[in-house]
Formats: structure tokens, sequence, C-alpha cells
């Protein structure tokens, strides 16, 4: 007895193989990844940005599918194109501006995150804000007198964000959106002659390999006449390149006209969609 | 006899491992850097986090990083870094433990080339390795490390983005500089 206690005390006093016990730096950091990039198909997702870090989206949705081979699946009928710059000021809050052609839209929008999902479900799910304001600068000089002013122009957008990645391979959004339009006039490309809009977006994404997911976008339109909103695509990342791919019922790209502006009956409206996610430090020093 | 063994292992732990812990030398904050060469993209990912323990009388040593304190510059390289190719859900971290593996000793001041052999363990992949080191003494209470040594991802099934864009190098230089004190 007393010997086994003297090898014991031997052993604890003299490991033979000294070792560490491995602890990880913060137990409960935040979940990486609910998407794959801040946007997925239409949508902003509640994926940040480090401060400093520039995020540019280059998106595009063509004309609708029917047309069939003749005009190439709609590529052949006037793309709407936006372009994007996002802005990390901090990993809480970043400021953007994106341009879209339909209407030649200027947008200004922020997005901030009120708290990030942790690992160990300490924070259950990610919860984020956007707003976003825009101006129509088409070119209405043929209505004479009845050009829109600037504030008539104007348009603005609101959207919450709750995610949560629930495994490795599944992640879910839900979203609220609002947008206004001071003076939703006929000439403006949408299809709502209402000020305001209500709808309410979903977002998931389903990962299949490691480095691509389907995703899945459903805005039901609290709007009745503006048909709901449906996409279904596919994300794959590539060396720093996040690619979307994707069958989506609008041709809006911004919030104000993804509510506004109408969309087509799923399954025969469909648009083929395209977006470039990519991410630049512009914090970063070079090490020569 | 018994008695002797008694005395003998009386002596032992009560006289030994006051030497002994005299010789361990600890860190939980030195430095590493995987330096990652690809033809149009240079990047680095470095951490303050390295946890180290070296025990110089046994010669042994046994570190490891916590991968998920590796930092790019980009955070959503580091998301799609920890995700994809670290995986560090799964394998939260690198290992290193083993000998040195020439005999020395060191003066205050003093510092020695070594050779440092031992098993490294990332992305639950365990392999022997061998790198060349430098031990400086710089005080009576502080050793610094410096160590310099490659690896090929593949060796331990990180696979590298393939076609469009070689952003990722299947070559990493590690680069680990920290100062262990007594503990």
């Amino acid at each position: 007895m007393k010997l086994k206690l003297i090898i014991l005390l031997l052993l604890i006093s003299h490991p033979i193989y000294a070792q560490l016990e491995r602890k990880l730096v913060n137990e409960s950091q935040t979940v990486d990844l609910i998407f794959h990039a801040p946007r997925q198909i239409n949508l902003f997702t509640v994926e940040p940005l480090e401060k400093k870090d520039l995020h540019f989206a280059i998106m595009h949705t063509f004309g609708t599918l029917d047309g069939g081979v003749q005009n190439l699946f709609g590529l052949d009928n006037g793309a709407n194109i936006q372009f994007s710059f996002e802005y990390g000021v901090s990993r809480k809050f970043s400021l953007g501006i994106a341009r879209s052609s339909r209407d030649k839209v200027y947008n200004i929008y922020g997005r901030y995150h009120f708290f990030q999902q942790t690992r160990d479900n300490k924070v259950p799910f990610s919860f984020s804000m956007m707003g976003a304001a825009g101006v129509n600068t088409s070119d209405y000089s043929f209505l004479g007198d009845d050009n829109p002013t600037f504030e008539e122009r104007s348009s603005f957008a609101a959207q919450l964000m709750f995610a949560r990645k629930f495994n490795d391979k599944f992640s879910f959004q839900v979203s609220p959106l609002a947008a206004y339009f001071v003076d939703p006039r006929p000439d403006y490309l949408i299809e709502g002659n209402s000020n305001l809009y209500f709808a309410l977006g979903f977002s998931g994404k389903y990962k299949i390999t490691g480095k691509s997911s389907l995703t899945l976008q459903w805005i039901p339109n609290l709007h009745s006449e503006l048909k709901n909103n449906v996409g279904v695509g596919i994300d794959i990342e590539a060396g720093g390149h996040v690619f979307q791919m994707y069958f989506v019922t609008t041709q809006a790209l911004n919030e104000q006209y993804l509510l506004a502006g109408g969309n087509g009956v799923p399954g025969e409206d469909f648009r083929i969609g395209f977006n470039v996610n990519r991410i630049f430090a512009t914090g970063v020093k070079r090490k020569s | 006899m018994k008695k002797l063994i008694y005395r003998f292992l009386i002596a032992a732990t009560t006289t030994f491992p006051f030497d002994l812990s005299a010789q361990e030398f600890k860190t939980t904050n030195g430095n590493v850097e995987f330096l990652s060469k690809a033809s149009f993209n240079e990047f680095t990912g470095t951490s303050d986090h390295l946890n180290g323990l070296m025990d110089l009388t046994k010669k042994t040593f046994d570190f490891y990083l916590d991968l998920n304190t590796l930092k790019t510059g980009i955070g959503l390289r580091d998301r799609h870094m920890r995700e994809n190719y670290l995986e560090t859900k799964k394998y939260p971290f690198a290992e290193f433990s083993g000998m040195i593996q020439e005999p020395f000793t060191l003066q205050i001041g003093e510092s020695r080339e070594v050779t440092a052999k031992g098993k490294f363990k990332i992305h639950g992949v365990e392999k022997n390795i061998s790198v060349p080191g430098k031990l400086t003494a710089v005080s009576d209470s502080e050793l610094r490390l410096e160590a310099e040594f490659k690896l090929m991802l593949t060796d331990f099934n990180i696979s590298i983005p393939s076609v469009m864009f070689y952003e990722l190098s299947e070559e990493q230089v590690v680069t680990i500089n920290s100062l262990l004190k007594k503990k």
C-alpha cells in the first residue's frame, strides 16, 4: 500500500513526457461562416466584415428563361447589374455603397451586428440589421415639368437578420424587410404603387461539399399583388472568391426594388442570376 | 531490500523534482507564423497564442497552438481557413512534442543550434518530423526558442483550392519565436 502510494507520488512528480493540457484560447468563440459571404442571392446575411475589410460584390440578373435557346435562356435580355463596395468600420459596423443599373439607383447602406452566435451556444443565434437609402438617377427629362425632384427619387430600406447555424451543413436566416418610396411613380421600374412595403425573407444554406452549398431564398411579399420572391442557387468558394449562381423570380438587386419591383411566377418566370463576392483587406501591411 | 527501495523512492520523489522543475520553461504567448507563398498571392497566418513547455533536463518539449487564433488579416479568409482547410472545430490544435536530439548545456547569453525530433499533429494527422531550431538562454529564468521549418499541406490531408485561383501554397513555412519562462 505504502509502496503503491510512493510509486504514485513518483509518477506524479516525474511525468515521462511533460504534457501541457490542451486548452482553447476562447471557448465561446463566434461560429464561422453561417453563410459563405455577406450576401446570398438577393439578401444580406449576418456574415460580418473585419475592421478595414472591403467587400466587393458584383451581382447580375438576366431576362426570363422562357426565351429558350433563342435568347440564350434570358442572357440576351438586358441584365440588371449591381456593384457594391462595403467597408468594415469595425467588426460590428460596416458601410457600403451600391449602384444598380435598373433605374440607375445609388444606394448607401450600413450593416450593424448586434451579436453573433457562439460555438458553445451561449449565444444561440446571430442578430444583425441593415438600413439603406437610395436615389434613382435615371433621366426623366421627357416628363418635362413633372421631372421628379431628388426627394421624389429617394427610397429607403431596412432589414433585420436573425440567423443560426444549426450544424456544419445547415444554416437558416429569417429577415423581416421594409421599404419606403417617397413617390412610387409608374415611371419607375417598380410594380407596386404604395409608399410602404413589407416582406419576410427566409434564406437557407445547405452544404453539399466542403466549399459549395445549395442555397434557397423565399421572400413572401406582404403586398398581395406583388407575388413572392423565390430563389434557388449554389454557392461556391474558390480561393478567396465566393461565386453564387441562382435562379430567381425577380430582376431587382437592391432591397427597395426587391420589395416593390414585383416577381414572376416561380417555375414560369425564373431568371438566371450570378453574384461574385470578393473581400479585400485594406488594413494589412504588406511585408517586403 | 524493501527498505532500500523505500529509501530510494523517497529520495527520488523528494530530491529530483526540485532540480527538474527548476529546468522547466513555459510559455503561453509564443509567436507562430505560417507563410504561404503562392505564385500570385503571398500571405501569412499569425498567432501569439503558442503554448509550450520545455524541460532542459530531460530534453523534452511539448508545444501546441489553438489554430482558431490564426489570423491572416482578412476576416472572411480566416473563416474559410478555419472552416474548410484546417477544420478547427474538429481539429482545434496543432501539436508538436518530442525530444531535443543532441546533448547540450547553455550558459546565460549563449545560443545553441539544436534539432527537435518528435510528433507533429495538425488536421488530425500525425507525422514524425525533425526540425532545426535555436535556443538562447536570455537569463537564468528566460529561454528563447526560434525555429523555422516547412510543412506540406497535403501531408496532413489539407486540400488546397485547385483550379481557379492559386491563393494558398502547398508549402507552408512555419516560423516560431517564443520566450519561455522558468516555471
